[in-house]
């Protein structure tokens, strides 16, 4: 084993030109397909398509619409909507809309649609046609019978907004073309419907609100692009603190390149394997780049050592290299399995971003491991800078000031007192992290800032319109023709009436409640008859008044749902609703009238929610496991792993913590945060613990360890938790919330995870070797 | 010891399977009750009224019964019927009656507290629209197709009427020669042949009766003989009224309202600004009219109803019934009972 692996090592650096050589090669490669990777989301991949729920919704969606829906509120800023202009510009919407590709054209409603009708009666039944006849010319008359045409019709509140100044088009999204079997490309929808509609049609005096996934999705994407800006500056920051750590200007350049060269290799792998980055995973890359970073220092912090030990720099690079690899690959690879395991959930952007940040991980190896150590094999350093070196890679100061004093952690007591504070630290942070939610908890777009124009439109339009777009359907599947029987939409409408009865539901509609209103029409719109017919004959009359288009049944009339539009989508409304369809549908459901959970927006976030929470622990388990097994591997000590878990694992819970006090959800999005935390936090235990582990091993104190853990990797480990920190901390003045979220989020993990590793860690290792405390 | 113990045992055992038996049965019998809900008060509400000065009942669709003291706040009471209730009548302050849909006839004894089911015929179709007693034994219920129930016992018993005084001359003479020639289909079509009955009401000595097609009867022998009065409109009446015991109103479909001055002789139509359908007619103590109809409107009249204001409320829902109690007007609408504040 040794032998081999001294084997290895001599050739890497024999044959360092080839390796050199196979580097750029590899690169250049690479590099050419990075710069072809393209943001990429789409709506399904948000969602757990495997969920009880999600399959309900994909099999109802061509008959019910999907949940991607987009919306378009236009809007008359100086009046009501009765104006010439008004329908003109609103007829161009609908019109632009029905020809935008991926719009799924029959469920295109608005005022213009054949489908918006009217309905009035008369002395001798119904009158009725279209709210806007055909014969419309704008003019003030055909107005008035609009406005008179759109009462009638009922669709206050739904097509017009509630104050007569805003008009609602609509439209549901089809993930594929059926034509072209294309899939939806869902950013240059929102492209679209910003530069086709919006830029278009909004003017003096007409205002356009958009809101739906694809248009949130295309904002968060164009927020997302800023990540750039912020990563050109955290590089700056990573820049200048590596240099004041090592004053040389090639040993800063060389860990930087090679983390930016894991990176390149990264994208490039993705996008030759037909990856897309989606705009919500856009922090991984920095993720890469920062955990490469970290080990990078390491490595030339090790070769500064040895060569002020007076080593040349070839020497130096291959001692390091030997030093290295294993604690390093290690704590790489411990972070690669880690995500591995997020693949375990069956949510597709998380199945990405495992596949994305594994990858990257496990590329960092290649490039600061072994690169990175043959690049600094090249170099020469002038006597200047071989002086610079050479004073600084002590680190004396530091080692005078701090880790002298740092050392006191191993005393006893304020070890005993450390590992107190660390244990009220856990427990208050269980306690808080217990209340951590599931899902999102506010209102409008949370990835998105609240004065956000996206955020802006969604307030805009649940203040205008009655209806929500935060609605879930309850879909009543039953048998062919069910909905002539007054049996079946007797519990269909009793369900809908005590789901109404659920606070947080607003309003409910079904085919059910629909056949009551037009049996009252057919009475002369006399409120008595308000009721299902017991008669067929009269209730098969009121259904067939019920278009399948109208979405509330479908064309066999085995399948209807129950849609109930809900006051907001914040994890508690969904949870309560829930629940109550799941227990009502105990006492009303049937073998033959099955009340399925759930189709429409509210719904697909009710299976999300329920995958997220039931992914929580697994994932945990995981991550843990992978890290625990890798440690038990290579430090073969329990004691050694359980020195590195713990600090990792109040921090993880302190993570948790943070989350509930910044009021941030467990979402699709912030789910594997905690496990990225994990993986960052690896690295640095497993470079302190290596040296000391060894050190104990040969017979040292634990003192004595640790305070040569210090002097050798302390310097590196505080620099990297700073520099990462302050780099992502920039993430703070970022256009996204959810960027300033994870900013925060990952500021803390650096950070505490930094902390935690020189101060609880050799606490804990203190009385973990108790015998080895005084020697 | 032992053995007394066991005989005790089986026979608690033995009771207990009884009890079980008794429940089961029971419980077979029983009518589905209606279910008590925080939003009953906020849905289809059909009548509403006055038990005493100081207490309302109203009722609507799945068998809601409320009751209020101040006309703002409801209490649901428990009901044994689920059918859609749409009218409630009460004839003093202890009994009173509501009937529905699926031919339900409900009475309660202590003003409305408890209901007690007396009819109950889903598979007849025919839904039940007005209710009228006299007295605590004679009362009369009529409905769709011109269904008719008269009871001389408190409801205890019901039996149907056939009013063929209310058909024109042509179909009483079909009906007659159907009569001879094929008894079923005799049968089959005096059960749809009359107009849909909306409301009777007893208006001085005399009894009125309006309904679909213009129907407009009235009767002077408590209903049992009916005297067609002369069309003055196609379209159905739903509610008919006196204001200071001289004046009758009648309302119907698309705005149509009439007033007669002599008992129902002669009829004057009076222009409302409105096509909706009106559905009940309400006066208040100092004759203010009140005309409560669909799309949220109401009309006021402070001139006994020969000129009407028109205001419509904001939510643009129906008004289907109301009382004039503790000063102000309560509604029964279809998203719920409220207070509405007359102009």
């Amino acid at each position: 084993m040794k032998s081999l692996y001294n084997h290895f090592e001599r050739n890497i650096f024999r044959f360092r030109f080839g390796v050199i050589g196979l580097f750029l090669l590899i690169t250049a490669y690479l590099f050419v397909h990075a710069t072809q990777i393209r943001l990429d989301a789409s709506f399904e991949k948000n969602i757990p398509l495997n969920h009880e729920y999600m399959k309900t919704y994909l099999k109802h969606q061509q008959n019910f619409g999907g949940a991607n829906n987009v919306l378009i509120s236009v809007c008359n800023t100086e009046g009501d909507i009765f104006t010439t202009d008004f329908f003109t510009t609103l007829r161009g919407v609908h019109d632009q809309l029905f020809f935008i590709p991926g719009v799924d054209r029959i469920q295109v409603n608005s005022l213009f649609s054949p489908s918006t009708r009217f309905v009035e009666v008369v002395e001798d039944g119904f009158a009725g046609g279209p709210v806007i006849p055909a014969d419309f010319d704008g003019s003030v008359q055909d107005l008035q019978v609009v406005k008179a045409n759109i009462e009638k019709a009922g669709i206050v509140g739904s097509v017009v907004s509630d104050d007569y100044t805003c008009s609602m088009v609509k439209t549901s999204l089809m993930e594929i073309d059926p034509q072209t079997g294309e899939k939806l490309d869902t950013l240059k929808l929102a492209k679209q419907l910003e530069d086709e509609i919006r830029n278009v049609y909004e003017k003096d005096g007409i205002s356009i609100h958009i809101i739906g996934f694809a248009k949130m999705v295309g904002d968060i994407a164009d927020g997302a692009k800023g990540v750039v800006t912020f990563f050109a500056i955290a590089i700056a920051i990573t820049a200048v603190m590596v240099y004041l750590f090592c004053r040389s200007f090639t040993l800063t350049i060389l860990p930087i390149a090679c983390s930016l060269i894991a990176v390149v290799w990264q994208m490039g792998v993705l996008s030759w394997l037909g990856f897309g980055l989606d705009p919500m995973s856009i922090l991984v890359p920095f993720l890469v780049f920062a955990i490469g970073v970290s080990h990078g220092v390491q490595m030339i912090n090790s070769v500064s050592r040895e060569v002020a030990n007076g080593n040349n720099p070839k020497q130096a690079a291959q001692l390091s290299f030997r030093k290295l690899l294993i604690p390093g690959g290690v704590a790489l690879l411990s972070d690669t399995i880690g995500f591995l395991t997020l693949l375990a959930i069956d949510i597709g952007i998380i199945r990405e971003l495992a596949i994305a940040a594994s990858l990257g991980v496990a590329l960092i190896i290649f490039t600061n491991l072994f690169l990175l150590p043959v690049l600094v094999s090249f170099v020469r350093f002038d006597q200047e800078e071989q002086k610079q070196i050479v004073e600084t890679a002590d680190h004396k100061l530091m080692a005078r000031l701090l880790w002298k004093k740092a050392n006191i952690v191993t005393s006893p007591k304020p070890a005993a007192l450390i590992i107190i504070v660390a244990a009220l630290l856990y427990f208050w942070g269980q306690y808080q992290g217990q209340k951590l939610k599931i899902g999102e908890l506010h209102a409008g777009a949370p990835a998105l800032h609240e004065d956000s124009r996206y955020n802006q439109d969604t307030f805009l339009i649940t203040d205008k319109y009655a209806i929500s777009v935060d609605y879930m359907s309850v879909v009543v599947e039953t048998f062919q023709d069910s909905c002539i029987y007054h049996e079946v939409l007797d519990v269909v409408d009793e369900m809908q009436w005590r789901m109404e009865n659920i606070p947080g539901v607003q309003s409910a509609v079904s085919l059910a409640s629909i056949a009551k209103v037009v049996n009252s029409g057919y009475n002369e719109g006399n409120q008595k008859w308000k009721v299902l017919s017991r008669n067929q004959q009269s209730l098969v009359q009121s259904i067939a008044r019920v278009p399948t288009t109208s979405g509330l049944l479908n064309r066999d009339c085995s399948a209807m749902p129950i849609i109930l539009f809900l006051e907001d989508h914040k994890a508690e409304t969904i949870d309560r609703v829930v629940a109550a369809v799941k227990e009502y549908r105990q006492q009303l459901g049937t073998d033959k009238i099955q009340f399925k959970l759930a189709s429409g927006p509210v719904g697909v976030m009710a299976a999300t929610n329920e995958a997220v929470a039931e992914a929580q622990t697994p994932m945990m388990l995981y991550v843990y496991g992978a890290v625990i097994l890798l440690c038990l591997i290579s430090f073969r000590s329990i004691k050694a792993t359980i020195a590195v878990i713990l600090p990792l694992y109040v921090v993880s819970t302190l993570a948790q913590a943070l989350m509930t006090y910044l009021d941030i959800g467990l979402t699709v999005s912030t789910l594997p945060v905690i496990a990225l935390g994990v993986g960052i936090g690896v690295d640095y235990g497993i470079y302190i613990l290596s040296t000391m582990s060894q050190r104990i091993r040969a017979g040292e104190s634990v003192p004595q360890a640790y305070l040569a853990a210090l002097k050798e990797r302390g310097s590196a480990v505080l620099i990297t938790g700073l520099t990462l920190a302050i780099g992502v901390s920039t993430w703070f003045f970022s256009a996204l919330k959810f960027q300033v979220d994870m900013g925060i989020m990952l500021t803390f993990m650096f950070l505490v995870n930094m902390l935690a590793a020189i101060i609880l860690l050799p606490a804990i290792s203190a009385y973990l070797w108790r015998d080895k405390l005084k020697k | 010891m032992l053995r007394n113990i066991l005989i005790l045992l089986s026979v608690l055992t033995f009771s207990n399977q009884l009890i079980a038996q008794n429940n089961q049965s029971s419980e077979a019998d029983s009518p589905q009750y209606s279910e008590i809900l925080p939003l009953a008060s906020k849905s289809l509400m059909l009548d509403i009224a006055k038990v005493s000065d100081s207490k309302l009942i109203a009722v609507g669709e799945r068998g809601h019964i409320l009751s209020s003291e101040d006309g703002v706040s409801w209490k649901q009471k428990l009901v044994p019927t689920v059918s859609t209730l749409t009218q409630v009548f009460f004839y003093d302050e202890l009994n009173g009656w509501a009937v529905g849909h699926d031919s339900v006839i409900l009475k309660t004894t202590d003003g409305g507290e408890t209901w007690q089911i007396q009819m109950y015929a889903p598979e007849l179709e025919r839904p039940l629209f007005d209710v009228l007693f006299t007295d605590l034994n004679n009362g009369v219920a009529v409905g769709a197709y011109g269904r008719f129930l008269r009871t001389q016992d408190g409801g205890k018993t019901w039996q149907e009427e056939f009013h063929d005084e209310m058909l024109v001359e042509d179909d009483r003479l079909y009906l007659q020669e159907l009569k001879a020639e094929d008894e079923e289909m005799y049968l089959d079509e005096i059960r749809s042949i009359l107009p849909h009955f909306n409301r009777v009401k007893a208006i001085g000595n005399e009894w009125f009766l309006v309904g679909e097609l213009g129907l407009l009867a009235k009767s002077s022998d408590q209903g049992k003989q009916w005297q067609l009065l002369d069309e003055i409109y196609q379209g159905s009446f739903f509610d008919i009224n006196v204001v200071d015991n001289d004046k009758i109103i009648v309302a119907g479909l698309r705005g149509n309202l009439f007033t007669s001055d002599d008992n129902g002789n002669s009829w004057q139509q009076v222009d409302v600004d409105s096509t909706a359908l009106l559905n009940a007619i309400v006066i208040a103590p100092d004759n203010s009219v009140y005309v409560l109809a669909n799309a949220g409107v109401l009309l006021t009249s402070s001139d006994k109803g020969d000129s009407f204001s028109l205001q419509t409320e904001k939510d643009g829902k129906a008004i289907i019934a109301g009382v004039w109690f503790k000063e102000q007007l309560v509604v029964a609408t279809e998203t719920g009972l409220k207070v509405v504040q007359g102009q």
